[in-house]
């Protein structure tokens, strides 16, 4: 990644001169087999095989709140814990063994903040936390994921993307049919949650570069897509740049 | 629905643009949080051309600066997030602006349709490049008598000829007769194919054309540390400066020789919108680059296809369609000012 992101281009240079580490970048997927890329793996798959239980148990959760959706949420519920038994496949298949408790600490800030939400009954918070900012993330990640991952864990992944669509997409319907009341919420949930996401970005940020996914790309990617959510939802211009620009400077 | 993707001239004024905008955080950020920054929807405005007709549209900053031109990859992100924000909003048909088309060119960005989870539909974007073109023209054309310069008797030195919009300049000066054209560009074997293609034109270096040229058609970016020999040009000289970023008039000032912002148009009355103060026109509420105005002309035309799209693809009858919009819809090339005065009335002024 290093060789790419100092790359110097400037318009104006033959192409050709621009073409070549571009080119070498898509040939040269990582070293599956190499014993830095599997140690990084063990980290970066357990993250997400813990992101897809907690999104398992955060949507059972959510149905407690909201007891007339709680059939479609168990429904939701049942693609994560499916998505889950995919990753822990992905990492039998590279011969890796997932650090499952670095990715429960690692999940701890947002675990507690939705846990704290969920006891005081917000509904908005917990659906901010869940179906935007993880699905957001979760999407952003795989699709940067997706060109750089092992034959078998790309076909997975590609399969779980669409899923996740589907999730991001309740989560938006629901505070777009109810933002005149959810809107403070969701602000100060926003300001509350996303500073985290940066955080644990960052965290990974070198297992992340061994498996050829640059932090930069993700969090713009991930930025993209949480702005478009918020869009979706019904915020307009500054409000979304001033809610997104918290991930970048809180 | 017209769009334009635009960016600002620097890092600072971005920053103080940012911050006169209400986007506090973003002025306050540093560039590392500029380059992860998602493309924003600034502004939406409504234009009423000549006729009447009234359209919608909406700019979207791509948050690139120029000083990430050297980050490959974010440069490259910059431009494909802002095109797919433009696509998701629904906008028909978007003008790239600024380094946005040229980092589209030169990075061979055709090559990358899939953004995300996003296909891009190339048939939503324009260049601009065709009006661009024409535009540049008419200022050769409108100015140059005024400086006393025959254009049939004129030789006119196009630096980057073998570029998108320098092919097409030269085409149009030839159907339109100049004494001759001479080919300047970095880069010899397109100028050759483009000189084959022509059937004229004199080949030569930057510094054996610029003594012999009445009028200079500068379409390429100026390599930096480029000093110009104002003592051995012709007197007087038209330069349209219509590469970016525009600075051609710092370089070549010197008594005679007459630099005029290239590709620059003005509507015929102020739009009510703050994006062209980003980019530093003399009367930003009417002044605009061409690129961005080709949008705007599709829109009203009807037109909502790449009109610009790929190298070399402008021909003499899409600039002549494209021109004659410009003009039906209110918009015209922006002209040397003040009118030059002979230099004895200057003298007794």
């Amino acid at each position: 990644m290093v060789t790419l992101t100092t790359e110097q281009a400037v318009p104006g240079a033959t192409p050709a001169s621009q073409e070549a580490p571009a080119a070498a970048a898509l040939a040269g997927l990582p070293d599956f087999s190499s014993a830095a890329y599997k140690d990084a793996y063990s980290r970066i798959n357990a993250i997400v095989i813990e992101g897809e239980q907690e999104a398992h148990d955060n949507y059972i959760s959510l149905g407690s709140l909201l007891p007339d959706q709680a059939d479609e949420l168990s429904k939701l519920a049942r693609m994560e814990l499916k998505h889950m038994r995919g990753f822990t496949a992905c990492a039998k298949n590279l011969e890796v063994t997932a650090d499952m408790p670095f990715a429960k600490e690692f999940f701890a800030p947002l675990h507690n903040n939705f846990q704290a939400a969920l006891a005081e009954g917000k509904v908005t918070t917990c659906l901010l936390i869940q179906a935007i900012l993880i699905e957001a993330f979760a999407i952003s990640a795989y699709h940067i994921y997706i060109p750089v991952a092992d034959p078998f864990a790309r076909k997975i992944t590609e399969g779980v993307v669409k899923d996740e669509y589907t999730h991001l997409n309740y989560g938006q319907e629901w505070l777009k049919a109810n933002l005149e009341t959810v809107r403070e919420e969701l602000t100060e949930a926003n300001r509350a949650n996303l500073p985290l996401v940066r955080r644990m970005l960052e965290r990974v940020a070198d297992d992340a570069a061994v498996l050829q996914m640059d932090q930069e790309d993700l969090m713009a990617d991930f930025l993209s897509s949480y702005q478009e959510a918020l869009m979706e939802i019904g915020f307009t211009g500054r409000d979304i740049a001033r809610m997104a620009a918290a991930a970048l400077v809180g | 629905m017209f769009g334009l993707i635009g960016h600002s001239t620097s890092f600072e004024e971005a920053r103080n643009k940012a911050r006169s905008l209400g986007y506090d955080a973003y002025a306050d950020g540093d560039l590392d949080m500029w380059c992860a920054a998602p493309p924003q929807l600034v502004e939406r405005v409504t234009v009423t051309g000549l006729t009447g007709q009234t359209i919608e549209g909406a700019y979207i900053d791509s948050v690139f600066v120029p000083e990430m031109l050297r980050r490959f990859k974010t440069a490259k992100r910059k431009v494909l997030k802002a095109m797919e924000l433009a696509q998701k909003t629904g906008i028909d048909i978007t003008a790239l602006g600024g380094f946005t088309s040229i980092i589209f060119e030169d990075m061979n960005l055709l090559r990358e349709e899939r953004v995300s989870a996003v296909e891009l539909n190339w048939e939503r974007f324009t260049t601009g490049n065709t009006h661009t073109a024409w535009v540049i023209c008419q200022q050769v054309e409108i100015n140059a008598p005024r400086l006393g310069i025959d254009l049939n008797r004129a030789k006119v030195a196009v630096v980057g000829a073998s570029g998108d919009i320098g092919s097409a300049v030269c085409r149009w000066l030839q159907r339109r007769g100049v004494a001759e054209l001479l080919l300047v560009a970095r880069r010899p074997q397109p100028l050759v194919d483009l000189q084959q293609s022509l059937g004229e034109g004199r080949i030569l270096s930057l510094e054996e054309a610029l003594p012999e040229a009445d009028i200079v058609v500068w379409v390429a970016s100026l390599p930096q540390g480029l000093q110009i020999e104002t003592a051995t040009l012709p007197r007087p000289c038209l330069m349209i400066d219509g590469g970016y970023p525009k600075n051609l008039d710092t370089k070549a000032a010197a008594p005679g020789i007459h630099v005029l912002k290239g590709g620059i148009v003005e509507f015929w009355q102020d739009i009510g919108w703050q994006m062209m103060e980003l980019a530093d026109m003399a009367k930003p509420q009417r002044q605009m680059f061409a690129c961005f105005a080709e949008a705007m002309l599709l829109d009203f035309e009807g037109i909502h296809t790449n009109f610009s799209w790929g190298r070399n693809n402008i021909t003499l009858a899409a600039m002549d369609l494209i021109g004659a919009a410009s003009l039906r819809h209110g918009f015209r090339a922006l002209e040397l000012d003040p009118a030059p005065q002979p230099a004895t009335s200057l003298a007794t002024a």
